[in-house]
């Protein structure tokens, strides 16, 4: 079981970001270093069309999109709606609440601490994905998902 | 005493937005100009200028049997040329869209002939026979009941009504149907299912803040008018409420 010691907080802007501010966002959070765990929620995308007439076809959207992130290139998968982060220490909260000022100018945010992240495996966790080993990926994305977390190396 | 239908309860604005829309006396405001070509084209049933399909021989046709209810009421033009039943479907966001899904069902019950209104969850369908939906559509698209950002016509993947809005201002889309360009209008470039157009079509500017909330529908705490505001609204759901509870389906007090 993860030990939840270290300081969680979530944010949660008024609107659902873009592509480009979800990259400023998280850049500006990426430089201040202290980011343990991160989750990023939305609204899926799905690349093909899941339902109706037109399910199987290509779905072009301009939220689904490459973003580079402290080094790293990976494709949003979702319309950034939710930000869970776990950080070294509390210290850094307000460092990255003055980045959420700079990055949120036309719509309003709240950033919460708190407990946000799963602590221990439940009865559907066991039945859907049986024993997960690694408990710091515990309910941070899909154990049989086909994409690995991203890991940034930061600057420690 | 003439009956006189009240429609529904309520002393705030958003009620007498309820009102308005449910009143067949109350002529709908006309925003925006689309053309009969566009409507087809955003529905997707059939190509601009094609035939409409049938799915039964025309009326005079058919040598209907003698049946004094078919002498009493006038069938629909689709009807009477055997059109097939297409349908509309319509999102609207809860953030001060001009409209609701069950008002939307209640509006085209009072309002139309010959048409089955459907509301589910967050969305709602408006089935009729092809030639008399299209114009059905276009009312409901160039006037005041629809707006490009907050109200979608969404033919599956509906999700959005529940959802927060993008950055500037479109109610969430997976399907990515409506793009707002760089002249401030909105476009579909998909139709209804998500399938692309060849061209987009433009259904205007988004209207703004200010006359979203004016021209809502929706009780919206959160900056607009809140249901607990209305008293008379909640006298009227607590009176309901009670006497449904009490008495099941035959109140008598």
């Amino acid at each position: 079981m993860t030990e939840a010691i270290f300081p969680q907080i979530r944010i949660m802007p008024a609107r659902f970001l873009y592509p480009e501010t979800a990259e400023k966002l998280l850049n500006g959070i990426c430089k201040v270093g202290v980011v343990r765990r991160m989750t990023v929620n939305g609204p899926r995308l799905p690349p093909t069309i899941t339902e109706g007439p037109g399910r199987g076809l290509p779905n072009p959207h301009p939220g689904r999109k490459v973003i580079h992130v402290g080094g790293e290139e990976f494709e949003l998968q979702v319309q950034v709606g939710t930000l869970i982060l776990e950080l070294e220490n509390s210290d850094a909260i307000p460092v990255i609440r003055q980045v959420c000022d700079e990055v949120f100018t036309n719509f309003s945010y709240t950033l919460q601490e708190g407990k946000f992240m799963k602590s221990q495996m439940t009865v559907s966790d066991y039945a859907k994905y049986g024993e997960i080993e690694d408990k710091e990926m515990l309910g941070m994305s899909d154990p049989k998902g086909k994409q690995c977390p991203i890991i940034l190396q930061g600057t420690q | 005493m003439a009956y006189k239908p009240q429609f529904c309860a309520g002393t705030t604005k958003v009620a007498e937005n309820r009102r308005n829309f449910m009143n067949p006396a109350y002529k709908l405001q006309k925003i925006r100009d689309i053309s009969d070509e566009d409507v087809v084209l955003i529905m997707g049933h059939r190509a601009p200028g094609s035939a409409y399909p049938t799915t039964h021989p025309p009326l005079s046709e058919a040598g209907e049997p003698k049946c004094p209810v078919r002498k009493l009421v006038t069938p629909l033009d689709g009807a009477k040329t055997g059109d097939r039943v297409r349908y509309i479907q319509f999102t609207d966001s809860y953030w001060f869209a001009p409209m609701h899904p069950y008002l939307r069902s209640y509006m085209a019950s009072i309002r139309y002939r010959g048409v089955d209104p459907g509301t589910l969850s967050g969305r709602q369908i408006v089935e009729c026979r092809e030639r008399d939906l299209e114009k059905i559509a276009k009312e409901l698209i160039s006037t005041e009941c629809f707006d490009p950002a907050r109200s979608g016509i969404r033919g599956c993947t509906v999700h959005g009504h529940s959802l927060r809005l993008d950055e500037d201002g479109m109610m969430f889309d997976m399907l990515a149907r409506r793009i707002l360009d760089k002249d401030k209008t909105v476009k579909y470039v998909k139709d209804q299912v998500g399938v692309p157009l060849d061209k987009p079509v433009n259904v205007g500017k988004p209207m703004d803040e200010k006359w979203l909330k004016a021209h809502t529908t929706i009780y919206n705490s959160n900056g607009g008018t809140g249901f607990r505001e209305d008293k008379e609204a909640i006298e009227f759901i607590q009176t309901i409420h009670s006497l449904r509870t009490k008495y099941g389906f035959m109140p008598k007090e």
